[in-house]
């Protein structure tokens, strides 16, 4: 993983503020994409113990954004809370079209490694930037326990992936294609193309640096962890070099 | 690290030294039909985490074949400084988890990633099945054994002649040093760390052979009749009018220390070391081989990354090249010998430009 230096500048500045508001509404608008997913997952699934499981994702992935939220109350932080932004949008209907496909499995793939990849990895770039402050620490604190999503879906994957070896690969790289397209635009190293509707003013990945943080890493880190995860499950290496370098950049 | 492929006898962990090698099989394997940008492969690459890229198959002229793989630790070529070390090494070490996870009996490590076994503490080889060296032995011997071979093409009798090493005090550059000392005329020692270079000079003096140290290049280049080049990065002060007309180079540097035009003097007098040629040859499984691993000559590959082969050919798991100072003229000839019994040999010279064409004699 690569590192960043933080700048750490004073919390009353404007621009940290700004930025801090930004990273915070994207924050709290995944994890309320993420607590839906979870939702819908029940529906996908027979085994009431797994549906039980779904529902407590869901509520963690909920009081994820309520942490969120108390924090950027507490420090005063306007955040923008939304159903309609842009890329968020995207991910909540693409994990819909497999939720209504009732493919537990490519939800599974799509919520608990694409998505709580980027999540832990921004999250702790973002902890790290921020680690003398609040915001920070809860960042860092709701990484860890997002690692635990990426953990409780290996063993299920590596499972699928013995019963029907090139089925899963298959399955794997349509979802691959699906979702992280949307993340990789949405992380991409310019401004966004389509204004995301949650940043409040202009793209916040300009203003990255005055926190220590940039775009490059913060995606590049996010990919390095989604493509360990997908090692661990067992996808050939050579498929998941291909499918990352065909993403936009 | 999930590809699985079966009977891993060695295991290669490399990194590329430059861009343009890169680009060349990032988009093989991308198979995207346009080719990605080097811009755009700069901007995710080192961010991959080591994978294996292909499995090799070595020919051993007695009969034998083995079966391994290469492993990409994806460090960056423009990353290879000391301040990005810390990073490096951790992708050498998830390199080498992989080497293990396959069972590979033996890993080479090629290039930059040697350092993590020169240190003091070897981290690798600590007791599990895979054993790791850095291949210098072997790179030494081809290194030794060709300047030897290019002497005679032109004539020039070894203790006439001056030799300077630059990068006299590394592993490999020391390895040279000590196979040549007492054949040559005189040792010429360049290196960046002063200290232990006068301590170099002072064990050699004192065995009563004669050599030189300096940092300075400049005040070396004029005497050398012979350079073998091995320093860890490139050598930008290094002055090709300070040359002899009639010296001869080996450029052994991974990535390669010298930068010259070989529209000069040079184009016949400078040749790449410390490879190696396997008469039986090798393939590569996917066929990524000219998009990787290009040179005007067929079955060439790096010293360090033989050994392992020639290692695996011998079924002898053992850390060969371990450790900094630890290679002797007997390793350079334990080695050599395994190597040339199943037909790797030093390879016939060849710089950027193309094959050497010696002159008549």
């Amino acid at each position: 993983m690569q590192t960043m230096t933080a700048a750490q500048p004073a919390i009353c500045t404007h621009e940290f503020r700004s930025i801090c508001a930004d990273v915070l509404s994207q924050a709290i608008n995944g994890e309320i994409v993420g607590m839906s997913n979870f939702a819908k997952l029940t529906g996908t699934v027979d085994d009431v113990h797994e549906r039980m499981e779904c529902i407590e994702h869901a509520n963690c992935e909920r009081n994820h954004a309520a942490a969120f939220i108390a924090v950027a109350k507490k420090n005063n932080l306007p955040v923008l809370i939304t159903s309609d932004g842009t890329y968020w949008t995207r991910v909540r209907e693409t994990f819909g079209k497999w939720a209504d496909k009732n493919d537990f499995i490519a939800c599974i793939i799509m919520q608990e490694v694409i998505l709580e990849c980027f999540a832990v990895s921004m999250y702790n770039d973002v902890g790290k930037a921020l680690a003398s402050t609040a915001i920070g620490q809860l960042f860092l604190a709701i990484s860890k326990e997002e690692e635990e999503h990426i953990e409780h879906s290996i063993e299920i994957l590596q499972a699928e992936l013995e019963k029907d070896h090139e089925g899963f690969i298959n399955k794997v790289e349509k979802v691959h294609y699906d979702c992280m397209t949307i993340l990789a635009e949405w992380s991409m190293l310019r401004p966004c193309e389509d204004h995301c509707l949650v940043c409040a003013g202009q793209c916040m990945k300009d203003n990255l640096p005055s926190i220590g943080l940039n775009i490059q890493v913060l995606r590049g880190n996010a990919m390095n962890l989604y493509m360990k995860t997908l090692d661990r499950i067992g996808i050939p290496g050579i498929k998941t070099l291909e499918w990352v370098t065909n993403l936009p950049i | 690290m999930g590809y699985q492929p079966a009977d891993i006898a060695f295991a290669l962990i490399g990194h590329q030294d430059c861009w343009k090698k890169i680009t060349g099989f990032v988009d093989f394997f991308s198979k995207s039909p346009q080719g990605l940008s080097a811009e755009k492969v700069a901007q995710v690459y080192s961010f991959i985490p080591p994978r294996v890229l292909f499995d090799v198959v070595v020919q051993s002229v007695i009969g034998q074949r083995v079966k391994g793989c290469y492993i990409e630790t994806f460090i960056s070529p423009d990353e290879l400084a000391p301040r990005h070390w810390k990073k490096n090494i951790e992708k050498v070490k998830a390199a080498a988890a992989c080497a293990r996870k396959l069972g590979a009996g033996v890993a080479s490590l090629g290039g930059f990633t040697s350092i993590v076994l020169e240190g003091r503490n070897d981290a690798l080889n600590d007791g599990a099945f895979t054993k790791f060296t850095t291949g210098n032995s072997l790179t030494a011997a081809f290194i030794v054994k060709a300047l030897e071979k290019a002497c005679i093409k032109f004539d020039r009798q070894l203790a006439d002649l001056q030799l300077l090493v630059i990068g006299a005090t590394g592993d490999i550059g020391s390895a040279c040093v000590e196979y040549f000392a007492g054949k040559v005329k005189n040792l010429l020692l360049c290196a960046r760390q002063n200290a232990t270079l006068q301590q170099h000079v002072l064990a050699l003096q004192k065995k009563g052979l004669q050599a030189e140290a300096s940092t300075d290049l400049a005040t070396l280049l004029p005497q050398a009749d012979l350079i073998i080049a091995i320093a860890s990065s490139g050598i930008p002060n290094f002055n090709p009018l300070l040359c002899r007309k009639d010296v001869i180079i080996c450029d052994a540097g991974y990535p390669r220390n010298l930068v010259l035009e070989f529209g000069n003097d040079f184009k016949d007098r400078l040749f790449y070391g410390g490879m190696g040629v396997i008469k039986g040859g090798y393939t590569f499984s996917p066929a990524v081989h000219h998009n990787l691993y290009k040179f005007p000559i067929n079955n060439v590959a790096h010293g360090c990354m033989l050994e392992g082969i020639v290692l695996a050919l011998e079924k002898l798991y053992t850390p060969f090249s371990a450790g900094r100072g630890n290679i002797t003229p007997d390793k350079i000839e334990q080695i050599y010998l395994m190597a040339q019994k199943h037909g790797i040999t030093e390879a016939p010279f060849f710089n950027g430009l193309n094959a050497w064409q010696p002159p008549r004699l």
